[in-house]
């Protein structure tokens, strides 16, 4: 990898680990991006702006959820990398021009409801977790939000959703959680918002 | 081989590790020289132990010695030698490039197995282009906000350099100097946007910044690192690297806070040889086998 932005760049390549990587050195790798990539560490300070600094995090915890999640993780791997011999490898130049969230749009249209016309609003969400077979309560357990605020957001009870930074982070764990794009479903659902607030 | 030691500020301990770094090489028996380029207060020989020395790279430069060697101060120790004025050249405004590759050349030309550069904490373009000539740079930093930010800005103006020399349009350099300038009216804020925009003028060029910055591996070496999570800053000093540069930066090592290094300073007695038990020196020993292995 080389002086790829942190948009272009694969998961793989935030987290510094190999495309073979177990969850364990997922694990590791990720509490030493995270412990490198907060806020006052003296590593990265003067290098990055704030913004950038935002970026990189977010990325972090998204390269994060999609790896250690085994059916994410295995669908991401479908969309990025070719199988030569059984061993993933990146693909030709070509793909690695477009930026990750057009690639991983692609990666999701498998398990995808309605991938192209309908936002994804909090009763899509449900939809789709009912159609995996899940309780909210996994989700809830697997991604660590309570389970009050999964409620909240496939309820669409607006007043009970936490403020907007830790939406987008919950929206994400939960995309995440029943294999949708968690960039598609953030921005859908805070345009889903925006408009219901209007009326 | 020939190891140039530079970045940070002063006072991260540069010489220190320099002078340290080439004694333990030397009795792992490796023929070394140490080269003083330090332009803010070239001691290195203090830390030798040796008295400071009349004869300096100037002599030969302005022809009074006529070959190189003639001007080597050779050391109480076996397979060391000193080199000292180097900052001389290093300073002079008019250095051409030139004179300095003419330099470096004839410094590789010494009879010797690893040359060790000391650059101090400078730098000017003489400094940086040292830096970027000899076949490893190597940074030293202590665990601390301002020598951090100083390497950081050291190592930027090395980066940037070198992918200047690497391309030969005048507009893609002249793009590579803007992004030199943080508040550039292109707004260029780090690599990634220099890349792009060179992109949309150049897509040779962009290509060829790209191939040039995986050639350029630093070495960093933290010093005076008092606890587990100090040694970790270099870990992530190192992801810092690879997210914002794209660079592939070695962590070559670190080397204990240690009482027995000001001790041994102020002795006037290098560290590994007074006290070659102490933490520090065993850190110093660590890294300079590794060095030793790299030939």
């Amino acid at each position: 990898m080389s002086m790829k932005g942190i948009k272009d760049q694969t998961y793989y390549e935030i987290l510094e680990v190999s495309t073979t990587a177990t969850i364990k050195e997922i694990q590791k790798a990720y509490d030493h991006a995270k412990e490198t990539f907060q806020a006052d560490s003296l590593a990265v300070y003067s290098l990055f702006s704030e913004g950038e600094m935002r970026e990189i995090q977010e990325a972090i915890e998204e390269a994060y959820w999609v790896l250690t999640n085994e059916v994410s993780r295995k669908s991401y791997d479908q969309s990025h990398f070719q199988t030569v011999g059984g061993q993933p490898t990146e693909k030709s130049i070509e793909a690695q021009g477009t930026s990750r969230e057009k690639k991983t749009s692609l990666s999701f249209i498998g398990l995808s409801y309605n991938a192209e016309e309908e936002l994804y609003r909090g009763k899509t969400l449900k939809q789709v977790r009912e159609k995996m077979g899940v309780e909210l309560q996994v989700i809830s357990q697997e991604t660590k939000i309570n389970i009050k605020i999964l409620e909240g957001i496939e309820e669409e009870a607006l007043e009970k959703l936490p403020a907007m930074v830790y939406l987008k982070g919950f929206l994400k764990s939960f995309a995440q959680s029943i294999g949708l794009d968690p960039h598609r479903v953030v921005e859908d659902y805070l345009r889903f918002m925006d408009e219901a607030m209007k009326k | 081989m020939i190891w140039t030691i530079g970045g940070g500020k002063g006072g991260s301990g540069k010489s220190f590790i320099t002078a340290n770094i080439g004694i333990c090489l030397s009795k792992l028996g490796v023929r070394v020289i140490l080269i003083d380029a330090d332009l803010g207060g070239a001691n290195l020989h203090t830390f030798l132990g040796i008295p400071p020395p009349n004869l300096s790279l100037s002599d030969f430069i302005k022809k009074r010695v006529s070959s190189l060697p003639d001007v080597l101060i050779p050391t109480a120790i076996p397979n060391l030698q000193l080199l000292t004025g180097a900052q001389d050249l290093l300073n002079a405004v008019d250095a051409k490039s030139v004179q300095k590759r003419k330099l470096v050349r004839s410094i590789q030309s010494l009879q010797s197995d690893t040359i060790l550069v000391d650059l101090g904490g400078g730098n000017s373009l003489s400094v940086l282009d040292f830096f970027l000539m000899s076949d490893g740079g190597i940074l030293v930093v202590t665990p601390e906000p301002t020598s951090i930010e100083n390497t950081y800005r050291f190592l930027k103006s090395a980066f940037y350099r070198r992918l200047k020399q690497s391309v030969s349009t005048a507009s893609v350099k002249a793009m590579i100097n803007g992004a030199m300038d943080q508040k550039n009216e292109l707004g260029i804020q780090n690599p990634h946007d220099l890349i792009k925009a060179v992109r949309q003028i150049n897509e040779e060029e962009a290509n060829r910044m790209i191939e040039e910055a995986k050639t350029f591996h630093p070495n960093l070496i933290l010093n005076q690192v008092r606890s587990k999570k100090d040694i970790e800053i270099g870990f992530s000093i190192r992801s810092a690297c690879l997210k914002y540069f794209g660079i592939q930066l070695h962590y070559l090592g670190y080397v204990v806070y240690d009482q027995d290094v000001s001790h041994s300073i102020r002795k006037r007695r290098p560290l590994v040889l007074e006290n070659s038990r102490s933490k520090a020196a065993q850190c110093v020993m660590e890294i300079a086998s590794k060095l030793a292995n790299h030939r």
